[in-house]
């Protein structure tokens, strides 16, 4: 039925652009979310809501909306913004136009499972970390659940529908000792069902005893260390500090950042490979097709330590005379596509975590991650847990990690790489423009990088 | 809304439907062009009940399907929260806004005109530094927005905001300054040449990159950074954190805790400001109280859930995130009171320090506990009495509760932050510093 109606509307205008496209999403989602003792909020919602995109003399128009009465008007409001902003040639990647109706079967579907069953299931986690010990002050338990169905069509001819399932639960727990209060988070998200989500116990132990070993831990002494990053830190470190540099909508209109960011530049040694891979099943990043109807691919951005990738849209790589890589994606109707990360991750290199320990004197073990943050070239993030390094051993727990550096000093910086190669999907997801969170996942193995800046006392 | 609520009255305790319907027009330059413009209209109901004394939420964009939405609303129920409070059976002033938030020109303003003002913007910064890269958004919004209760309380208002934000990069090598600045108001009224000055005498005090010491010692907080201060003290007077005695300000009201000069009032009578609207997203009056009053805490902030729970009345900071999110406490406007020194007297105060501007990281990390530890993004060195210079890969550290005792002086002329919070300069005796090659 979409089909019908967006290929009329698109019949009738697409002579008044070089470009249409047009979205909708339907989507219902469940979220639970216990706070200390109680249950703070259930709340079951849907969501219908679409969007115009239209290029016109390189320049584009955008409208979201609720209401579908009036599809052939926002088409019509979209060409026009697009008007006043093109001044130059459209120019977007070729794409061959592709017909496609994907549905996701999940091994057990969480829109059959009942509310009740659910609730009961996040409750229980929630009694985990409550019970944990005395000094377990409060706690947060949010299960979220969210079935997106995407109709997309074009004027070139492609119409595809995706189903996009998302599933996710984030633990948290508060600690406090006096006036000592301690947070500790662990999250799992996935695209899978609702099974993954039924044995994470340890999940939410963990979440408790992390916080209230942190009240034992002293506050970190500022400075400059080696430091080892843990897979999740390391995944954040290469998804926030150097993925983001990879979008190409960055750099493809600024000639000083793409000179920064020059293929065939030496990035770091020999051993670091970076990918983002989008076409991995079932990862949170994942998608056949991307919101332009791209088909999703394995990207190398960095290979044997020279950069030799970037991620696309059909508009940068035009642009930049380089290939369409499917990474334009959009968080929902409420915003146009544009170049996001998929499934990014470190590749495995060959030195055992032992060996990445050994001969530090004095360093800092910084695991997992409460959030992360770049502007360009300098980026910061926040440990979740950490650890002194003492004589190639790890010794006593510190708190308040929050590292700090410049992108390219830190990926030269990089002496080690692990063999420990995970992908990480937790609940939250990547912020760019506006839309976040988006989900994605990151991964890499354990990482030694030598003078990191770290805050503190 | 009323006929609905009639509807779904009858098979729950009470129900509250909540409405809102706006449209966001928002004018894009990048790279000192006009980039995009990206207009988004929404369109949301959220559905509130009690039943059986348990509250019960639902929200749905898009279709009309009233039923379906009671039905859920009606199934979350049976697990909800227990209600500490009944929907408000009389909204005061419902016919008569006092305050003003909707300035018709907003509305009419053309997209032509909004694509001038950025030109303009960039214009200036072009005759100031033709290398900069500047981004400008011009956006306007207009959102009318629909309360009514089974119980007769109801109220509606049209709410206006404009906005002019930037950010100018300059790029050097490996070195890359980045400075954003923007102007909110609900009227259209604001001043191009208030955003781009304050930018340009940033970028005229970062042209040289300085080094500087570890250790202690005296900082300036910029309006625009004051948020790495404030932040903890937002979060830990929340109502919801005081009464699970998450925050560690719970037992500290009427004590001492601060220097004297700091006052914080929560307002949201303000006309224009983002932040003010004759009522909160559940029917309660927003009005101007102290939260911190010379330094004591005078009050928490509640909504009316929050408010039941804890014995208290709502202090009218019930607000909703988004259509699909229930209301919790939430600050309307914070103002925080001015001080009597300039920041040019703060600078000539100091003989070797720091002036914080931007930070990497802001609300990363355990903000509750008060901690902070922020990459200095921007921010410029002082020596001897005079800004000499920008300093790079910089952190800053410290604990917000703790630092706010030892205030020297809040800065004489506040500034909007965001277009809801209003800070002077904050002058602190000192802060721990931390930089590259110790």
């Amino acid at each position: 039925m979409m089909r019908e109606i967006f290929e009329k509307v698109l019949k009738n205008k697409k002579d008044k652009a070089d470009y249409i496209e047009i979205r909708a999403e339907k989507k219902e989602f469940t979220t639970i979310h216990f706070q200390g003792e109680k249950l703070e909020k259930i709340n079951c919602s849907q969501q219908i809501g679409g969007d115009v995109r239209a290029l016109v003399k390189g320049g584009w128009g955008f409208i979201s909306f609720n209401q579908f009465d009036n599809l052939e008007e926002k088409v019509s409001e979209a060409i026009e913004v697009a008007r006043l902003i093109g001044k130059e040639e459209s120019r977007l990647a070729v794409n061959s136009p592709v017909v496609e109706i994907i549905k996701q079967d999940l091994d057990k579907d969480f829109r059959q499972i009942s509310l009740r069953e659910k609730k009961e299931l996040v409750g229980n986690y929630n009694n985990i970390i409550m019970n944990f010990s005395p000094q377990i002050q409060s706690s947060k338990v949010i299960y979220t659940d969210k079935f997106s169905t995407i109709y997309f069509a074009n004027s070139e001819g492609s119409y595809i529908e995706q189903e996009k399932p998302f599933l996710s639960v984030s633990f948290t727990a508060i600690a406090r000792k006096g006036d000592n209060v301690q947070i500790a988070n662990e999250s799992i998200g996935t695209t899978k069902g609702f099974e993954i989500i039924e044995k994470i116990s340890p999940k939410a132990q963990r979440a408790a005893s992390r916080a209230v070993n942190l009240l034992r831990a002293e506050s970190v002494e500022g400075g400059e260390y080696t430091v080892i990053l843990d897979q999740i830190l390391g995944g954040v470190f290469i998804h926030e500090a150097f993925g983001h540099l990879s979008e190409a909508d960055f750099l493809y209109e600024d000639e000083r950042m793409s000179g920064l960011m020059k293929l065939g530049k030496k990035f770091g040694s020999p051993k670091l490979n970076v990918v983002d891979d989008g076409s991995i099943p079932n990862l949170l990043g994942s998608a056949k097709y991307d919101d332009e109807g791209i088909r999703t691919r394995k990207n190398y951005l960095i290979k044997d330590g020279i950069l030799v990738g970037r991620l696309h849209s059909r508009e940068t790589a035009a642009k930049m005379g380089e290939e369409p890589t499917g990474n334009a994606r959009a968080l929902n109707y409420r915003f146009k596509p544009i170049v996001r990360m998929t499934n990014t991750y470190i590749e495995n290199g060959d030195t055992p975590f032992e060996d990445l320990l050994s001969g530090i004197k004095k360093g800092i073990y910084a695991k997992d991650c409460y959030g992360g943050m770049t502007t360009f070239e300098m980026f910061t993030f926040s440990a979740g847990e950490g650890y002194m390094i003492r004589d190639g051993k790890i010794a006593e727990p510190v708190k308040d990690v929050v590292l700090s550096g410049n992108l390219f000093t830190t990926l030269l910086n990089i002496e080690g790489v692990g063999n420990d190669l995970k992908m990480i999907e937790s609940s939250g997801g990547c912020g760019k423009s506006g839309q976040g969170p988006l989900p994605v996942s990151f991964g890499s193995p354990h990482l030694r990088i030598k003078k990191v800046v770290v805050g503190g006392k | 809304m009323e006929k609905y609520l009639q509807q779904v009255g009858k098979k729950v305790d009470s129900a509250e439907l909540f409405k809102v319907k706006s449209k966001t027009v928002p004018v894009n330059f990048e790279v000192n062009r006009l980039k995009s413009i990206d207009i988004s209209e929404s369109e949301g109901k959220a559905l509130r009940v009690i039943n059986q004394g348990r509250i019960g939420f639902s929200s749905f964009t898009g279709s009309e399907d009233f039923d379906l939405m009671v039905e859920k609303a009606v199934a979350t129920s049976e697990f909800g929260v227990k209600a500490s409070f009944d929907f408000p059976e009389k909204i005061e002033g419902g016919k008569k806004e006092k305050v003003i938030v909707y300035d018709e020109k907003v509305v009419d303003k053309s997209i032509e005109e909004m694509v001038k003002v950025g030109e303009n913007i960039i214009e200036r910064v072009k005759d100031f530094n033709p290398k900069l890269r500047c981004d400008v958004t011009i956006l306007k919004d207009y959102s009318e927005v629909e309360y009514a209760n089974s119980r007769g309380g109801s109220f509606s208002y049209n709410k206006t905001a404009i906005v002019y934000s930037m950010m100018v990069q300059q790029i050097e090598d490996q070195d890359m300054l980045m400075i954003y600045s923007s102007l909110e108001s609900g009227e259209d009224k604001l001043n191009t040449e208030e955003l781009v000055s304050e930018i340009m005498e940033n970028i005229k005090w970062g042209e040289k990159i300085v080094p500087i010491n570890n250790g202690k010692m005296p900082a300036i907080f910029t309006p625009k950074a004051a948020l790495t201060l404030i932040l903890p003290v937002i979060r830990g007077l929340n109502g919801r954190m005081v009464w699970e005695k998450i925050s560690p300000l719970a037992n500290q009201k009427n004590k001492k805790l601060w220097s004297q000069l700091l006052t914080l009032y929560n307002d949201g009578t303000i006309d224009f400001a983002l932040g003010s609207a004759p009522f909160d997203d559940e029917g309660v009056e927003m009005k101007k109280y102290p939260l911190v009053e010379k330094g004591e805490i005078k009050n928490f902030y509640y909504d009316l859930q929050t408010a039941g729970m804890a014995g208290v009345e709502s202090t009218g900071n019930g607000l909703r995130a988004g259509i699909q999110s229930e209301p919790a406490p939430t600050l309307n406007n914070l103002i925080m009171e001015e001080g009597t020194v300039s920041f040019s007297e703060m600078i000539e105060d100091i003989k070797e320090g720091i002036i914080i501007d931007q930070v990497l990281g802001l609300g990363q990390g355990n903000i509750i506990s008060g901690a902070f530890s922020n990459n200095v993004q921007l921010g410029y060195k002082i020596e001897n009495g005079k800004i000499i210079g920008r300093v790079k890969d910089v952190m800053i550290a410290g604990n917000a509760i703790e630092e706010l005792k030892n205030i020297i002086a809040l800065g004489d002329k506040s500034r909007w932050i965001s277009g809801k919070y209003k800070f002077p300069h904050i002058y602190l005796k000192s802060l721990t510093v931390s930089t590259k090659g110790n």
